[in-house]
């Protein structure tokens, strides 16, 4: 992936034209844009000025650089109804983009270059169809898995059959085969709760992505120690632990940097063409070691929108790297208001 | 530590009021000390710090303390001995240990119960933040009346730590602020005979209706008033003004209120400089401006962008509850109001107004609010009021009737 840095020039001037097709093409983004002062003949200098179309977006309008009956897939945000569920269509170019991009991706930050035997991928994310986490999981498996990969998660995400995922590892094992054990930490949770003490050993090779976080739900499991309890429970190394950050909204994915694996905070970083920016509340890029919400320039999201603004939280580290705090209901600074994390809360 | 106090209530009260004076200057020493270390802690600018110390000092009078006493015990004597009570000769015990935990987000809110715990003859024990304002206070009260230095300590700990958990146990009422799941972890750890007083996390809304509306001047007060209560606190405060709503078919169109309320917020925002905002904010904000950029609600920001008004975002949502950023729902009547706030189960601490109205006073009480203000006052309720609909006095005492 080395091959394939882009220097500052580089990805400013590839931002700034993708930039300039969506709004050629896409009605809403040019609108918003209009209203922040932009359009084809004036665009942002650089690709941190590029306006951030907000998730909501994605709920509100569509945002496609094509005819919606033309998408070729269309992954939908989890919601709990479907007017509430962000939408974002893929075309076959754009489809084909997110392929290449999540691979390259999966395959420098996930897989060893050296390895040489595929691996049995044992899925633990929903089979919904239009879950962009679903599918990302299942085209990794036929890819670059060994043919016998599995889902144990039904397609309402609920479920999860311990039972055939224990059969499953266990033949796996038995079979001399590594495997990539992906899931959400929700549902690595689960788990774990019903495996008790069990343990549930991996052939040398073996390595587990953690994805999707906890939403901002409270949780009993810091992180760090479900990493703890998921190595002790398939004897992995702690940096075959790999947590991945994506969004529906995004084509890119983020990933735990290799060197930050046995740290205490995991570091993210992306693949050239995903760059994030850590903004205040004025919109005003943080400095190291502060934090703010993230905002993501996607070179990859050709057919929608360039640059995402999220609600996550992120400590800023360096120049492309950060860790994520995602929607802490933690970070509240100071107040004795309601936030909108206990008015939910309350709701149930 | 005696079992009992050799002072009177009126000497407790006295001493209390006598110390909160000298906290009502601002250039008392140990108060300029804790002003920095609260702005340090919360982020707030140093006039906002201010205000926040003089609106919890100043009102701590003799005759206030006084009145809220005698309002809820019948008088300050039932303090002292047996008085006569709708029939019964009763008298007002202390309930013996309080523990106040105050939260790490607020200014100095440990610090009416505990003065109120106190005027019962109670021992106090507040669990005090890194700035220090309760046990700097604490210390200026022992220096009016010594006996009170024993009976009234400051600490800090951390939550969970088995300091917390041992002082907890022994108390016989205990006070605390914050989220519903730090209340329910500190409510578990009591014995089950202990009082429990728990001050979540709460939101205030305003009501501007025709009448406020009838004329600019009317409209402009409303507006300066509500301006105030955006900006004080950064909107953190659960007495703050979180979301806003604004008849139509009046004089002044909610839309040209809303440019009324956005000027003010510029000139209040002088008084009242932003501190530190919560980044989500610019997420909020984005969404609305690209709502507004498709023809959705507009948006209207102070010069410096920190203040941020929101005409009619979308009713299904909740309000943002973030700092500075007010969503303005124009409405037909206060039944829309009552639906907003039902649908979202918004627990309310003020229903602020524009005009003083019965009906719609009733309106927030039966929305739970528990305080009716005007809109510029929400945030200046005063120590003899009840805080969350709660006693003040109630809660650290116990009846003992001769019958």
């Amino acid at each position: 992936m080395s091959k394939i840095a882009l220097t500052d020039h580089e990805f400013n001037h590839l931002a700034r034209d993708i930039f300039a097709h969506q709004i050629r093409y896409s009605a809403p983004y040019a609108a918003f844009a209009r209203s922040l002062g932009f359009d084809e003949h004036k665009l942002p200098q650089e690709w941190h000025g590029i306006p951030a179309v907000p998730t909501v977006a994605f709920k509100e309008t569509v945002l496609a650089t094509f005819g919606v009956d033309e998408a070729r897939i269309v992954f939908e945000t989890s919601g709990t109804t479907a007017a509430e569920s962000g939408r974002h269509y893929f075309e076959e170019s754009s489809l084909a983009l997110y392929d290449a991009s999540l691979l390259a991706g999966f395959d420098h930050f996930v897989l060893d270059r050296e390895q040489e035997l595929p691996l049995r991928y044992l899925l633990l994310v929903s089979e919904r169809k239009s879950s962009s986490l679903g599918y990302m999981m299942r085209h990794v498996a036929q890819v670059r898995g060994d043919g016998k990969d599995q889902t144990f998660v039904d397609a309402q995400g609920e479920n999860l059959n311990v039972d055939a995922f224990v059969i499953a590892l266990s033949q796996a094992f038995e079979d001399h085969v590594a495997v990539c054990i992906a899931g959400t930490a929700f549902a690595f949770v689960a788990l774990l709760e019903a495996l008790g003490d069990t343990i549930l050993p991996t052939r040398p090779g073996s390595r587990l992505m953690e994805t999707g976080g906890f939403k901002g739900r409270r949780h009993n499991v810091e992180r760090a120690e479900l990493y703890a309890q998921l190595a002790r429970c398939f004897d992995l190394a702690p940096e075959r632990i790999v947590a991945e950050y994506g969004m529906t909204e995004l084509t890119s994915q983020y990933y735990d940097a290799p060197w930050s694996r046995t740290q205490g905070e995991r570091v993210k970083i992306g693949p050239p063409w995903l760059r994030p920016s850590i903004v205040d509340a004025g919109g005003n890029l943080v400095a190291d070691g502060e934090i703010g919400v993230l905002r993501h320039v996607d070179l990859a999201n050709r057919g929608s929108a360039v640059a995402i603004q999220t609600e996550d939280l992120a400590l800023r580290i360096g120049e492309g790297a950060f860790v994520l705090l995602g929607r802490d209901p933690d970070a509240r600074m100071r107040g004795c208001s309601l936030d909108v994390e206990d008015l939910l809360a309350r709701r149930g | 530590m005696s079992k009992t106090y050799s002072l009177d209530a009126a000497s407790i009260i006295g001493a209390v009021a006598d110390a909160a004076e000298r906290w009502s200057d601002a250039d008392y020493p140990p108060r300029v000390r804790v002003t920095n270390a609260i702005a340090k802690r919360t982020g707030y600018a140093i006039p906002v710090v201010e205000y926040a110390l003089d609106r919890l000092f100043v009102p701590v009078r003799t005759a206030t303390l006084e009145h809220a006493i005698a309002q809820e015990l019948g008088s300050i004597d039932a303090l002292e001995r047996f008085v006569e009570r709708e029939g019964t000769q009763s008298r007002a015990y202390p309930v013996g240990n309080v523990v106040v935990v105050s939260s790490e987000t607020t200014i100095g809110v440990a610090i009416v119960p505990a003065i109120f715990a106190l005027c019962a003859k109670c021992t106090v024990l507040v669990k005090d933040r890194e700035d220090a304002l309760v046990a700097a206070f604490f210390e200026t009260l022992a220096q009016e009346q010594p006996e009170l230095g024993k009976r009234a300590q400051a600490r800090t700990w951390k939550g969970g730590e088995p300091v917390e958990d041992r002082e907890l146990r022994v108390a016989d009422a205990v006070v605390a602020f914050g989220r519903d799941d730090s209340l329910a972890a500190i409510r578990r750890a009591l014995r089950p005979s202990a009082r429990f007083v728990g001050y979540g996390h709460r939101a205030s809304i305003g009501y501007v209706d025709r009448a406020a509306l009838a004329n600019e001047a009317s409209a402009r007060a409303a507006a300066e008033g509500a301006a105030r209560d955006l900006v004080l606190y950064d909107t953190e405060g659960c007495m703050s003004l979180q979301a806003l709503f604004v008849e139509r078919e009046a004089a002044i169109a909610p839309h040209d209120f809303a440019r009324m309320l956005i000027d003010a917020a510029t000139v209040a925002s002088v008084e009242f400089p932003a501190g530190k905002l919560d980044p989500r904010v610019v997420t909020y904000c984005t969404g609305a401006a690209f709502r507004a950029a498709l023809g959705r609600g507009s948006v209207l920001r102070t010069p410096s962008a920190d203040t941020t008004l929101v005409l009619d975002p979308p009713q299904h949502e909740p309000p943002p509850l973030l700092p500075r950023i007010l969503p303005v729902y124009s409405i037909d009547s206060p039944d829309e109001c009552e639906e907003y706030v039902r649908s979202h189960g918004l627990p309310l601490e003020a229903f602020a107004l524009a005009m003083p109205s019965e009906t719609l006073a009733d309106v927030g009480a039966r929305l739970g609010a528990a305080r009716i203000a005007r809109l510029g006052e929400m945030q200046s309720p005063g120590p003899a009021l009840h805080h969350g609909g709660r006693a003040r006095i109630g809660d650290f005492i116990r009846w003992v009737d001769v019958a």
